[in-house]
């Protein structure tokens, strides 16, 4: 009965989204105030009953119904009842609920925290968003409910959860990428409001900022948990791996930073209008474009998604819907749009419109090198493989010439600059960065390729015009504490975010240069060394844990004779699925990680284990979390909070 | 109207996509065309797995029809599929495995054991039944890097000159065996 409760919250939610889609955007277009008026309880109306169900699966998956098929596939009696609680996202039919579940929440959000916006554009945006929530509610109740019966005949007991995904990391990441594509779903309606208004202006821009920055705030933190989770969890030390999984979460994050940024022109300056647009509905777009690839298997994963093609067909038909529909409203629209500002080349908004132009070329890169494959077989070419040299290749190249404007665009006033003061500031930046570089790179390691210089310079380039340019800001008012008061929080935001990149940018570096590994076959007692550490294998242990039996290699690690810590590298037996899986044992710290995993039994006592030393390699993570809080950090800003009638008031920083 | 039909390129671009977006909906991209079809089977010296003294060699098989089962004890889904080849092998197919062992890594300095791996394959074909003629021990891979072997199984139908006629990945069950394998062979004893 329960489970049939869940369901039934989901149909009546479906109703209220379907009101919600068709009251206030019949309102707006008939200008009847009283239709546009109930949009927002209609929006948090529907969000309750999302919730209620969302709920309902969690009780019944901590209450051990395997009576519901998606219980009894996803969950044991055996697991513990943390895991239990994100086995009901560890499936296609529980991840989507839980989409459905952010998607509802940041609607009523946004029909809460929109009371200054005029009823036209508030009840356009909700409407959006509620056709949007119907789309993927008509999908779970359809296609995909998680409350589906196995009756008469149901097991005692379940399948589990996939012990790949019995980790804390996956406990978050999947809700925060969510957060992240929802949020995207924000701009895109904000987006769509303002095209069907007819009324480009900066208003929209502004008021899909501050969402459009937490939406990419989380996607970021989504990502860096994700990267974080692998590298934990799989065993070989691996942190991004250009699979088409990482890949559609990494195009929408790189079209939504390339749409903070021309939101930015939009907003202060009036320029770049319809081309903002035109982000906001890509960046949703992928997002969609990227479940789809996700859930319909159309392209081979390291993921294992449930796939069948006719839930991809339905996932097409509303992307087509979706997409197409916006697509079209802004061929319609975009010939209306006219430029207001006027600014020379040299100017920051040239500076961000470069930087626009190089997130989109690794969007495209990224696209291609993800669906070429599957379009050339289409074509009757043969089967082709794009791998990760491919990427690597690509990013190694656009990333100089984009970490270089990075550095300088910072510096660069709005409409027009005089280039030879900047000029010679650039080149002192530039010595000084090639000095602390090499500097760096000579005292830390024997060799330098040439290439690592560079990569690394950018990271030290990054760092350094950004703190120059800091400093200067600072420095306009006398007193320290008065030059800090007068930098705007999304100034503050702007340099979280580039310092984060440049620690993104040392990490994957320094890394990928120098990361190294040994698979050694050890008997207890036996040393071996990788760099200045010594590492000996004491033996194995029997370990058992509430579902799974297991051993973990206890190894010693030694500097200079002397103990540094202790490794457990486990190889664990899930119980229930009878897969063996592989705990890396990680001592991290902030210039290296010693990273350690059990291989196989070798008999005489003996075993297989893979050492790796890998320097830096948490700065990636550490910028992740950088750039994710940048995102954040607008929330406090109380500009956005203030009636449009008000305006800015604070200095144009951006 | 130059700005109206620039407005209108990523919708175009939409549409295109859509298409093989619903095309790719319905291929299965873990099929592979192989571009060893129509092609000689490549040349290789090999053991037998059963025996120390026997080489196999392409010109051995020569001469007549047959089936080039890629497999292993440690591949759940080709023991899966060994009771079906092995009716097929009743039914006067012949079947050549090539044995593709996968615990093997001489990185660890492994001790690869040919008595126990032996064992192990008389123990499975016992419980299974037997479908092979003999089986070409391949320990280092390097027919199946030739033939482009992504895992296993995998099979592929040659004929009597030695030409590779089809590559099937995964299993072989009564539905792709009348579907894919049949009729080829209805065409070759015509």
């Amino acid at each position: 009965m329960i489970p049939e409760i869940g369901y039934f919250a989901l149909v009546l939610a479906m109703a209220l989204s379907l009101l919600l889609c068709i009251f206030p955007l019949w309102g707006a277009h008939t200008g009847n105030l009283r239709l546009m008026r109930a949009a927002p309880s209609l929006a948090v109306g529907q969000c309750v009953f999302v919730l209620f169900s969302f709920a309902i699966l969690i009780y019944i998956t901590l209450a051990d119904d395997f009576t519901v098929a998606y219980v009894a596939h996803h969950s044991s009696s055996t697991l513990p009842w943390y895991y239990k609680v994100t086995s009901t996202w560890g499936g296609h039919e529980g991840a989507i609920l839980l989409w459905l579940v952010m998607q509802s929440s940041w609607t009523a959000l946004v029909a809460l925290m929109s009371k200054s916006i005029p009823w036209v554009l508030r009840a356009r945006v909700l409407g959006v968003l509620g056709f949007l929530g119907v789309g993927f509610m008509l999908y779970t109740l359809w296609m995909s409910s998680p409350f589906e019966r196995l009756l008469p005949y149901y097991p005692v007991e379940g399948r589990d959860l996939n012990p790949l995904l019995q980790d804390p990391g996956m406990i978050i990441h999947p809700p925060l990428l969510y957060m992240g594509y929802v949020g995207l779903s924000v701009s895109f309606s904000f987006a769509i409001a303002a095209l069907l208004t007819g009324k480009l202006d900066n208003t929209w821009a502004k008021w899909s900022r501050p969402w459009t920055m937490v939406a990419w705030g989380f996607l970021t933190l989504g990502i860096t948990i994700g990267s974080w989770w692998a590298y934990s969890e799989l065993g070989w030390g691996g942190w991004w791996f250009w699979d088409p999984v990482e890949n559609a979460s990494l195009m929408p994050w790189l079209v939504a930073t390339a749409l903070l940024h021309s939101l930015a022109v939009t907003e202060k300056r009036g320029v770049f209008k319809s081309w903002t647009v035109l982000l906001a509905i890509t960046a949703f777009s992928l997002c969609l474009l990227g479940t789809f690839i996700v859930r319909s298997g159309i392209i081979v994963s390291v993921h294992a998604f449930a796939t069948d093609p006719d839930r991809g067909l339905y996932i097409l038909l509303f992307l087509a819907v979706v997409v197409g529909g916006s697509l079209a409203l802004y061929a319609a629209r975009v010939s209306q749009v006219r430029s207001e500002g006027r600014y020379q080349f040299f100017s920051r908004e040239v500076a961000l419109w470069v930087n626009n132009i190089f997130l989109v070329v690794a969007t495209l890169v990224v696209f291609l090198g993800t669906l070429l494959p599957m379009i050339h077989k289409e074509l009757g070419l043969g089967s082709i493989s794009i791998g990760v040299p491919f990427f690597n290749q690509m990013f190694s190249i656009l990333i100089v010439p984009f970490a270089l404007l990075l550095g300088i665009a910072p510096m660069l006033r709005w409409k027009q600059n005089k280039l030879p003061p900047l000029a010679k500031k650039w080149l002192v930046i530039l010595m000084a960065t090639i000095t602390i570089t090499a500097a760096w790179l000579f005292g830390s390691f024997e060799t330098v390729a040439p290439l690592t210089f560079v990569a690394s310079a950018l990271a030290v380039w990054i760092m350094l015009s950004t703190a120059v340019d800091f400093a200067q800001k600072v420095s306009t008012q006398q007193r320290l504490s008065e030059g800090l008061k007068r930098l705007g929080l999304s100034y503050w935001a702007m340099v979280l975010g580039h310092v984060g990149i440049a620690f993104v940018i040392a990490g994957v570096t320094i890394t990928s240069a120098y990361s190294v590994e040994r698979s050694v076959r050890m008997q207890p007692g036996d040393t071996a060394s990788l760099n200045e550490y010594e590492y000996r294998f004491e033996g194995v242990k029997e370990i058992v844990g509430p579902n799974y039996t297991g051993h973990a290699g206890v190894v010693t690690v030694l500097k200079n004779n002397e103990k540094v810590t202790e490794l457990h590298a486990e190889k664990r037996l899930y119980n229930i699925g009878m897969q063996f899986m592989t705990e890396a044992a990680v001592d991290d710290g902030f210039f290296r990680d010693l990273y350690l995993a059990l291989g196989e039994q070798l008999g005489g006592g003996a075993w297989s284990l893979r050492i790796y030393h890998k320097p830096y390699v948490r700065w990636m993570w550490l910028g992740g979390l950088l750039i994710a809080f940048a995102g954040f950090i607008v929330l406090a800003d109380k500009r956005y909070r203030k009636s449009p009638s008000k305006g800015n008031q604070q200095e144009a920083t951006s | 109207m130059n700005r109206k039909l620039l407005g209108l390129i990523p919708f175009l671009i939409f549409i295109l996509l859509c298409v093989f977006l619903y095309q790719g909906l319905f291929g299965n991209p873990r099929e592979l065309q192989t571009g060893r079809l129509g092609q000689q089977m490549p040349s290789f010296t090999l053991p037998d797995l059963m025996s120390d003294s026997k080489q196999w060699q392409e010109s051995d098989l020569l001469g007549e029809v047959y089936l080039l089962n890629v497999w292993g004890t440690w591949c759940p889904t080709c023991v899966a599929e060994l009771s079906y080849l092995t009716e097929l092998r009743e039914q006067g197919v012949r079947i050549i495995g090539l044995y593709y062992e996968q615990g093997y890594d001489p990185d660890f300095g492994d001790q690869f054991d040919i008595n126990k791996l032996r064992a192990e394959v008389n123990a499975m074909l016992a419980r299974t039944g037997n479908p092979y003629q003999f089986n070409i021990l391949d320990l280092k891979r390097t027919l199946a890097l030739d033939l482009g072997v992504s895992g296993a199984p995998e099979t592929f139908l040659v004929d009597k000159q030695g030409k590779i006629l089809l590559h099937h990945t995964g299993d072989i069950n009564q539905r792709v065996w009348r579907a894919k394998f049949a009729p080829k062979l209805m065409e070759l004893t015509q």
